[in-house]
């Protein structure tokens, strides 16, 4: 321990003096452009991604509201196919993506009992990749032929310049280059962090489950994201050089997708991991119990990871070009290990003490919410029911389950857990359970509807459908239901609004059954994370610390 | 507890009510059985499946509902700190990978079925082409092969002989489209450069809307077509005396 003290003295009085200060509104903005510290930089990270949800929400309600009824009422087809791929590639891209680097940033070092990442300058250029080719990408809105209109997977060779020879295109595709490069970047930061710099004590099968699915997540974008930076760039060769890698003559139109899935289903599965993360942190803390199942849990993680990266082609069911049984004997797979995580997560809340504080709700409307769109995904691993229905609203309906249901629900829970750890203040109970309740109930009538407009032959990305087909009421109902959802977002506005004059949390943990080391610092913690480190004896470190004459049962 | 538990299960039960009420004005499970041939094989894969998905759906529904209303905390004791229970572990990593072996056991008969092209010649052969943003069809088995041509504004018909197989040969002049008619349970991409193939039989007289479900450009939602079942003498009296367009 006395290893620790020294040079904690000397950063404890450094905080309290710089705490002190009352800052100008310029110094914190140079402070904060340019820091290292992993926690500055993963609230940029959060502020920014958070962002990108609203801008792209925003999109998908002009999306709801030209599907309202039939004909065309608000956009032109082209300025709609802008939209929907402005909204899917800011949603996964620029929400989704960074916001597990945002987590991964401030949470894991924390968990780990580090000081910082292991390359604390690189996470920063990361950001700024991720940020300015976020920009660039959504700047396409500004040039004359507007957007990028491809769809966010640019099949070519509708994305090549002879089908879309915008500027908006060129714009889309370095943008999101430059910010996979970022994304790539903060992989390789992470997977160092979690090998090298752990506390000591702290073994591989002592860290927290969030921590090894941040490390996972980090493995799955260095094999992803890669080939994705090379598609993109030889695309944009095919664009402004005249090469000709994804011509059709040479099979481009398969080797796209090949490419295109190959990035997109590990994609998926990074930003579901980290969010799986969240849950099994938030469930043991309202449930004061340990994680059922620890080591089977990390079991069921690993072999998520390793199948992620052989089930690309389903998404090519429809191809008639891709080995069917193959494709979708290792989707039906991973099912298996999705199976056990639920039931690690069900033992994990049976026979506990089960309290329902805002994180705990969104962590069983996730649970709800993702088993739905699990079974979806079933019915969509099969091929002969995938040609039933590919490419049509159940698809849309079935990701927006996969994809909502776990990233925002376990956003939502992460920072309500989480928000005392970051600020000092803790976010309203009350307008949480508010806003958890409108966001569930908006979120099903917005997406439960689509699955039926699919099977009777809606296809997605289709900005118009004729008042014979029968789209109409559902359609209907869905935008209501995403006005809802919308409107979720306020009671969470104000939350956060009047959280800063909420009473400084003067506890480590205030939550009272924390168990990850983040639980054995100061909230928000100093600059370099912690001014002690507790024994690290279990993968509860921060509630054998608090609790210590509880005895937790082992494995034999 | 009970008392909320009670009306969250009939809440729940109402709700799984409606999903199947909703279901069956649909035709069974939205789907015809016979529609086609493909529909053969699929609709009732369709129908078991979600059989299946709703039995393992609302177990493990109860499951998660269960210690939401029942395990609730009631006093400052810590409960049983329990981490592992390996009999249960290894069950539920085994029971779902029998389900799934099931399920896979049956797609792949159905897919083997539905994907199935004979070597020999077809009787009826349609050549579908798609192009920004309509489609052609030629009908290779009728003298003089006339090609119908749509556009967005006139929509064209893909006449279809009732109780025949019919294979198909589907490719894009230009991007990716997507073949698929709705009614059939069936869609195929149409790619430039490749060449795929799909045989199956429409045993339904009747005009069903067929549509592109790849993404394909500005019209892309106007890319639609009209599949018209007729009797085989219709169809033959169709193929000859169709203008080529």
């Amino acid at each position: 321990m006395t290893t620790f003290a020294e040079p904690t003295a000397a950063l404890s009085s450094s905080y309290a003096a710089g705490k002190t200060r009352k800052e100008s509104k310029g110094r914190l903005f140079v402070k904060w452009v340019t820091s290292t510290d992993h926690k500055t930089i993963g609230y940029m990270y959060l502020i920014t991604s958070f962002t990108w949800f609203i801008i792209a929400g925003i999109l998908a309600l002009a999306l709801r509201s030209e599907l309202a009824a039939p004909g065309l009422q608000f956009f032109s087809m082209e300025q709609y196919n802008q939209i929907f791929t402005m909204h899917g590639t800011i949603m996964l891209l620029m929400f989704a993506t960074p916001l597990f680097v945002g987590f991964a940033n401030v949470i894991m070092p924390l968990q780990i009992g580090a000081a910082d990442v292991a390359f604390p300058r690189l996470n920063m250029f990361s950001y700024w990749m991720y940020l300015f080719g976020g920009l660039m990408a959504f700047a396409g809105f500004l040039s004359p032929g507007g957007a990028a209109s491809f769809g966010w997977t640019a099949y070519a060779p509708l994305s090549n310049s002879q089908y879309s020879p915008g500027v908006g295109g060129d714009l889309w595709i370095i943008g999101l280059a430059l910010s996979g490069i970022g994304t790539i970047l903060s992989g390789v930061n992470f997977i160092t962090t979690i090998f090298t710099m752990r506390a000591p004590g702290m073994t591989m099968f002592r860290m927290s489950i969030f921590t090894w699915n941040a490390l996972l997540t980090s493995i799955l974008v260095l094999l992803a994201f890669p080939p994705l930076a090379a598609a993109f760039l030889g695309l944009e060769s095919d664009r402004l050089f005249g090469s000709h890698l994804f011509d059709p003559a040479n099979g481009g139109a398969m080797l796209w997708q090949h490419l295109f899935w190959f990035f997109g289903h590990p994609e998926v599965y990074i930003l579901a991991l980290p969010f799986f993360g969240i849950a099994t942190e938030i469930l043991p803390v309202f449930s004061r119990k340990p994680v059922f199942g620890y080591k089977g849990l990390i079991a069921a993680t690993i072999a998520i990871s390793a199948l992620s990266v052989a089930v690309w082609a389903h998404h090519m069911f429809a191809s008639g070009q891709v080995l069917l049984p193959f494709f979708s004997f290792m989707t039906f797979l991973i099912g298996v290990p999705t199976g056990v995580k639920f039931f690690n997560w069900i033992g994990t809340m049976w026979r506990g003490a089960l309290t329902f504080e805002t994180p705990m709700l969104f962590i069983v409307g996730f649970l709800i919410t993702f088993l739905f769109g699990g079974l979806t995904g079933i019915i969509l691993a099969s091929p002969p029911m995938d040609f039933a229905v590919s490419a049509s609203y159940f698809v849309v309906a079935h990701f927006h389950y996969v994809l909502f249901g776990t990233v925002v629900f376990a956003m939502f829970g992460g920072f309500y857990f989480w928000w005392p750890k970051m600020t000092g203040h803790m976010l309203n109970d009350r307008l949480g359970k508010i806003h958890f309740w409108t966001l569930f109930f908006g979120f099903h009538l917005t997406f439960l509807i689509q699955h039926w407009l699919g099977i009777k032959g809606f296809p997605r990305r289709y900005a118009d459908y004729l008042p014979t087909d029968g789209f109409t009421w559902m359609n209907q109902v869905s935008t209501v239901g995403s006005v809802l959802l919308a409107l979720s977002m306020l009671p969470f506005f104000v939350n956060v609004w009047i959280s800063r004059n909420s009473p400084k949390v003067t506890v480590d943990d205030p939550w009272g059954y924390g168990a990850s080391l983040e639980w054995a610092t100061s909230c928000p913690p100093p600059r370099h994370n912690f001014l002690s480190m507790p024994r690290i004896r279990s993968e509860r470190p921060a509630f054998d610390l608090h609790h210590p004459n509880v005895h937790t049962e082992k494995l034999h | 507890m009970r008392k909320a538990f009670t009306s969250t299960l009939a809440l729940g039960t109402l709700w799984v009510a409606t999903f199947i009420s909703q279901g069956s004005a649909f035709a069974s499970g939205g789907f015809s059985p016979d529609a086609s041939s493909v529909n053969q094989q699929s609709h009732s894969l369709w129908i078991y499946s979600w059989i299946a998905a709703g039995v393992v759906g609302v177990f493990t529904a109860i499951l998660i509902i269960w210690p939401v209303f029942f395990h609730r905390k009631k006093n400052e004791d810590f409960p049983r700190q329990t981490q592992y229970n390996v009999p249960v572990e290894i069950a539920y990593t085994i029971i779902p990978f029998i389900i799934v072996a099931v399920l896979f056991f049956y797609t792949a008969k159905a897919e083997t079925k539905i994907t199935h092209v004979d070597k020999s010649p077809a009787t009826h052969s349609i050549h579908v082409n798609a192009i920004q943003w309509s489609w052609q069809f030629t009908y290779d088995d009728a003298a003089n092969k006339p090609t119908v041509t749509g556009t967005p504004e006139q929509i064209p018909v893909l006449v279809l002989p009732q109780g025949q197989k019919v294979r198909f040969t589907i490719n894009s002049n230009d991007v990716d489209h997507g073949f698929w008619i709705p009614e059939f349970m069936i869609q195929i991409q149409a790619l430039p450069g490749v060449e795929n193939h799909l045989e199956f039989t429409a045993n339904k007289i009747g005009e069903f809307p067929g549509r592109c479900n790849i993404l394909c450009g500005r019209a892309h939602s106007q890319m639609l077509f009209k599949v018209k079942v007729v009797s085989p003498a219709d169809y033959q009296t169709y193929i000859n005396t169709v203008k080529v367009a």
